[in-house]
């Protein structure tokens, strides 16, 4: 499936008495509303330049869904010092 | 199984049970039966089999203050799914075969001697399916404070 919101996790002056936190939850799933329809309108002319590099566009379409639909339970986590970031996909 | 589904089928024939739970009955055989010989071969072929697919590819860094200049030290932990590899390398299908010459010819300037056309989608498969079984640990040692370690869980 493809993921649905992204949660992002933000802290910093960590361990410190002005430590602040910051939480977004950011709703992929808007982005692919509009995404998705968009790619599926070009299609014809991201075909025609397909044809013309060489690449199959169906092969592209198909990879590119499958890299999207992969996202899902990946998350990177940065800490440096008092600054913690943490970015989920869901 | 032979005898198996004999029974089902006359169990049947008697009309003790339904065609449809004569045919659950027969798709829970199969199934059965086509672990036992997965099984059996995951046996023959050594613990590999008994092992359950890595899910995911992890990777963590860790550099002290020395390294970064940052009070605390840094760390960057990343957990990325395998099927987002398994997706990635499908794109190294997509290029086009008249770049893959001069591809070639960069990754030799660089000393990576590869054949982007001798590359199967295949190939790369099995090579995901052996990540499962990486382990690398960099331990920074000499005054390199880095430590590396990627792995799969």
């Amino acid at each position: 499936m493809i993921p649905w919101g992204a949660s992002v996790r933000v802290h910093w002056n960590r361990g410190t008495p002005r430590e602040h936190r910051l939480w977004l939850w950011i709703p992929l799933f808007l982005v692919w509303l509009i995404f998705l329809p968009l790619l599926l309108v070009l299609f014809p002319l991201v075909a025609c330049v397909c044809v013309f590099i060489g690449v199959d566009a169906v092969e592209l379409y198909k990879t590119s869904w499958r890299m999207i639909t992969s996202l899902r339970q990946t998350w990177v986590e940065v800490r440096t010092g008092e600054f913690w970031v943490w970015v989920s996909l869901a | 199984m032979g005898d198996d589904r004999r029974q089902i089928l006359d169990l049947l024939a008697n009309g003790k049970i339904t065609a449809d739970e004569a045919e659950r009955l027969i798709l829970a055989l199969e199934r059965s039966n086509g672990n036992e010989s997965s099984g059996a071969a995951g046996t023959v072929s050594g613990s590999s089999g008994a092992k359950s697919r890595p899910k995911y590819l992890r990777v963590l860094v860790e550099g002290d203050e020395q390294m970064t200049g940052m009070k605390g030290g840094t760390t960057v932990n990343v957990r990325v799914p395998m099927q987002l590899l398994r997706a990635g390398v499908r794109l190294a299908g997509l290029i086009p075969a008249q770049a893959h010459d001069q591809l070639d010819q960069a990754f030799s300037r660089h000393g990576v001697p590869v054949t982007l056309s001798q590359i199967r989608p295949e190939n790369l498969e099995e090579l995901i399916d052996h990540l499962g079984d990486l382990t690398v640990d960099v331990d920074g040692k000499d005054g390199n404070p880095m430590k590396v370690r990627v792995f799969c869980e």
